[in-house]
């Protein structure tokens, strides 16, 4: 077991490694961060100094190697980094050490943090909306297989599948929230009551495609687990159907768990659009203004948690499973 | 008869058969339900949404009190679509970042809504002295700085603040892009490359007087004073702040910032020891990045006191709705755009060319195929600047016959007989204008390419002399003179090997030299009758085809009182102030009148504000 973790965690961090390296490269080709930064109209001394300040004048090797905090990082003028001396002039993803928000002009893990909790409410709402949607429908399908309600909720949760969130979120918004004044026009409320509030609506955009996969999946789990032996032999014996149906159950979400272990990316990562048509000021809303304003740092730094989550979330669901499964064996 | 003659039952396989294809049938039958009924529940639920769904309102759904009486209180929310980069005045030099400040910070001198000069920290605008190159600025007294970590109570304003506001404008260090405005002070150029350690130009004189000497006589540099580059700021908040004195403004201002998280909102708090008696509300809200659609939403519900930038549906809303007529403003802002020729490059080297190419362009048509999103002109200065002048002489206007007259005159009778090369930045907007523009010319027989690049790229190429032959380009003000749009634009001097404002790199000695008189008369008659000429003289000449002015178009709130765009600053909400409370007019959902009942929705009220 733990052995198979060890092999996880090893693959994770390749896999780290690549997408940190691929998106160094692409964020060092989309513009000039100096002249997003500071505008078009700068003069050569700002831009000068602005390069100077985040190591930009270097090459992008060079860039690249202090990024990581293999090498002394040359940054004379911050005095975000001047006066630690415990990071002995390295500063960089080794030392734990996210760099410095070009437009924020704040750590990027300050950053990231102050965004965080917002996405993970969004996130949890959304999770929250998906199982109760998507399992409630997909065991009432399974046990109306091939009835009218088995094949309604199935091209529901098709159609459901296939439409994307731009389209029902200005929906939404426009409709629900606006016209009927069922919910706030987007935003994100100021109290903690207020933030639940505001969250339902962009929740429930999000969670419509997860809620129609877990149905779907959900339906033909539970399909194979009701036609199983053990079920036959359960029946057979005179289980109560409550009980047999909870044998089943048990068995089918397996394969939710794992779906379940990858939905901790929207947890963490936010939804870009969704977050945009609302105004929800989370992960997914920053990732865009990063990107639009070539903030490099805050770009890496979001696609770093990003990633990690699901990395970490495959983990997760893979040890869930293990637990829940006793066939499964996790070999190392 | 043998009665244990055969039962025909057919074929036992058969009858198998003929039980699948039944149940077959029947599953197909339950698949077309199972399509059936949910199809058909949405269309009923969309019905029963759109049977029920108010209309969308085509009015304020909020209106005033009615009390004409200004009066404080109330939180006033606006918005913008992208991020406030900076609320350091000597550094910002966005639209975004002017608006924020504008609420911080005062200038000596400010613009008012006709585009001319009014004091503010100064108790005057200042008389030219000694043949216009001095100017002295006398101080109101008892201005206090707002009340900061290092600034306790708030310091009195002096005449040091003024000197060392200068100097840090001026200093390399800072990467003010605004220094090169006030390069006229005598000593700043000195004290720029750090051979000097004061500049020399600018004396205290006592506590409260400041005086500027100038090189020479320059007449917008009044103007320039006026510009936040140069609002006073409290030197203590940057021996104490550094490099984040920039989230800490210490400032003069109506407002002082109470809170701001980047890229998400900042909110404002009155100066209860302001300078001036004025009214206006407790609090302001200004959020970032909210999109068009979601701005237009939260406005309409009357969450957004102030909407500017709309998406085409909205806008189209607001401009044909009666009920919002006393509340919206639909305004040329001071910038211009027009079609840049070089000077340099064939055909256009060609004054008759360029005439044509003005002739040529049907700038009615323009704005009509945009929706009125544009304003056609055919001068070099938009209007509320000096020299602007609706009769112009030889304003530019669309005459298809004189443009073939002028490329006969040019010797191209059958047409240019190359294919020249458009440049424009890449977007959607640029590329409808360069396909209007290849329409044009096609008329005339000038065949344009058109090759649309990245900003970055666009502003790179047409600086170089040389490179680029024909484009669209536009200018936006920076004070509100018309040096500021006539010498960046065609003064030689702004022709460079690289980074060129004057990217139609035109070059011409007479009018070098009318700009340059003008730049030093000190009367007011004589230099807006000499920018006049200026202006004549560039639509004569075909400088550029001048082409447009974009219409903004902006809609306030009925309880937001006092408000009146303004030419030069953007959304500048200094003055306003609420009419509260404010009521709700419009029928709504849950109003009077209303077919359902507000008990079914209980979470209807969140959307009210505040």
């Amino acid at each position: 077991m733990s052995a198979y973790i060890a092999r996880r965690l090893v693959s994770a961090f390749l896999v780290l490694a690549a997408v940190i390296t691929l998106v160094f490269l692409l964020m060092t080709q989309i513009g000039d961060p100096a002249a997003a930064t500071l505008g078009n109209q700068a003069t050569p001394e700002a831009v000068q100094e602005f390069n100077e300040r985040y190591g930009l004048d270097r090459d992008v090797d060079a860039q690249f190697l202090g990024y990581l905090g293999l090498m002394r990082c040359q940054r004379p003028n911050s005095p975000v980094y001047d006066d630690d001396e415990a990071k002995n002039g390295y500063c960089g993803l080794l030392q734990g050490d996210f760099g410095e928000s070009f437009l924020h002009n704040d750590p990027v893990a300050e950053v990231i943090l102050r965004r965080l909790p917002r996405t993970l409410l969004l996130g949890a709402f959304a999770l929250l909306f998906e199982l109760v949607i998507g399992l409630g429908f997909g065991v009432f399908a399974a046990l109306r297989r091939n009835r009218w309600q088995d094949t309604s909720i199935m091209s529901t949760a098709y159609l459901g599948q296939s439409l994307p969130s731009y389209v029902t979120g200005p929906i939404f918004l426009s409709y629900a929230a606006f016209l009927f004044g069922l919910f706030p026009v987007g935003g994100y409320g100021s109290t903690p009551l207020e933030h639940v509030q505001h969250a339902v609506l962009p929740a429930f955009t999000l969670a419509i495609l997860g809620a129609s996969t877990y149905a779907r999946v959900t339906r033909s789990e539970m399909l194979d687990a009701l036609q199983s032996d053990y079920v036959r032999t359960a029946k057979a014996k005179g289980l109560a159907p409550r009980h047999v149906l909870g044998h089943a159950l048990r068995n089918a979400l397996l394969p939710v768990v794992t779906l379940a272990g990858l939905s901790l990316r929207l947890l963490v990562g936010g939804a870009i659009i969704t977050e945009q048509i609302y105004g929800w000021p989370g992960m997914g809303k920053l990732a865009v203004e990063s990107i639009v304003n070539v903030d490099a740092p805050t770009v890496m730094g979001v696609v770093f948690f990003v990633a990690l989550a699901v990395q970490l979330g495959n983990l997760l669901a893979d040890l869930a499973v293990a637990a829940l499964d006793p066939r499964v064996r996790l070999a190392g | 008869m043998s009665s244990d003659a055969p039962v025909s039952t057919g074929h036992p396989e058969t009858s198998a058969e003929a039980a699948q294809e039944a149940r077959r049938a029947a599953r197909g039958r339950r698949d077309a339900i199972g399509c059936v009924v949910p199809v058909l529940g949405f269309i009923a639920v969309a019905l029963l949404v759109m049977a029920l769904a108010p209309e969308r309102p085509d009015g304020p759904r909020y209106a005033g009190a009615g009390d004409a009486t200004p009066r404080d209180g109330g939180t006033f929310v606006f918005h913008h679509e992208s991020n406030v980069r900076s609320l350091d005045p000597q550094v910002a030099y966005d639209e975004l970042s002017t608006m924020a400040i504008r609420l911080l910070f005062d200038g000596l001198l400010d613009y008012d809504h006709d585009g001319g000069l009014v004091p503010s920290l100064a108790v005057a605008v200042p008389e030219p002295q000694e043949g216009g190159t001095v100017f002295r600025f006398r101080l109101r007294r008892g201005v206090r700085f707002h009340a900061l970590p290092g600034l306790p109570d708030g310091r009195e304003l002096t005449a040091r603040d003024v000197k060392f506001t200068m100097e840090r404008l001026l200093r390399k260090q800072t990467g003010s892009p605004g220094a090169g405005f006030y390069e006229a002070i005598e000593g700043a150029v000195a004290f720029r490359e750090g051979d000097a350690a004061a500049i020399s130009g600018v004396r205290v004189l006592d506590r409260y007087t400041v005086e500027f000497r100038l090189k020479e006589p320059d007449q917008s540099f009044l103007y320039v004073m006026a510009m936040p580059f140069a609002y006073p700021v409290a030197p203590e908040t940057f021996a104490r702040f550094g490099s984040e004195a920039d989230r800490h403004p210490g400032g003069t201002g109506p407002f002082v910032l109470e809170g701001w998280e980047r890229g998400v909102q900042l909110t404002f708090q009155r100066n209860e020891s302001y300078w001036k008696e004025r009214v206006g509300p407790d609090r302001m809200v200004f959020l970032e990045n909210i999109q068009r659609h979601l701005a237009g939403l939260r406005f309409m519900n009357g969450q957004i006191d102030a909407l500017h930038r709309q998406t085409l549906d909205h806008r189209g809303l607001f401009t044909e709705s009666e009920a919002w007529a006393e509340t919206r403003l639909s305004f040329p802002r001071a910038s211009i755009w027009g079609v840049v020729m070089n000077y340099e490059m064939p055909p256009f080297d060609n004054v008759h060319v360029r005439r044509a190419v003005a002739y040529a362009i049907d700038r009615e048509g323009w704005a009509r195929s945009r929706g009125n999103l544009i304003l056609p002109t055919g001068q070099p200065l938009p209007p509320a600047i000096t020299g602007y002048d609706p009769e112009l002489e030889h304003r530019q206007s669309f005459d298809l016959e004189r443009a073939r007259e002028e490329m006969a005159l040019a010797g191209y009778a059958d047409g240019y007989p190359e294919v020249i090369e458009y440049w424009g930045s890449d977007g959607d907007v640029s590329r409808i204008y360069a396909e209007l523009l290849q329409q044009d010319l096609a008329r005339i027989g000038i065949e344009i390419r058109i090759r649309l690049v990245s900003f970055a790229v666009f502003l790179e190429q047409t600086g170089k002399p040389k490179t680029a032959a024909l484009l669209m380009s536009g200018w936006n003000i920076d004070y509100p003179d018309p040096s500021s749009f006539l010498e960046p634009l065609f003064h030689s001097k702004n022709h460079r090997p690289a980074n060129s404002s004057n990217r139609a790199h035109y070059q011409n000695a007479e009018l070098d030299e009318l700009l340059d008189r003008a730049r030093r008369e000190t009367n007011r008659q004589r230099r807006a009758a000499m920018y006049r000429e200026a202006s004549d003289f560039l639509a004569r000449d075909a400088a550029w085809a001048f082409t447009y002015l974009p219409l903004t178009l902006e809609v306030w709130q009925p309880y937001v009182m006092n408000y009146r765009p303004h030419p030069i600053w953007a959304q500048d909400y200094r003055d306003v102030w609420l009419d509260l409370p404010k009521r709700r007019i419009a029928a709504s959902l849950f109003g009077r009148g209303s077919a359902v009942p507000a008990a079914l929705f209980p979470l209807a009220r969140l959307g009210g504000r505040r």
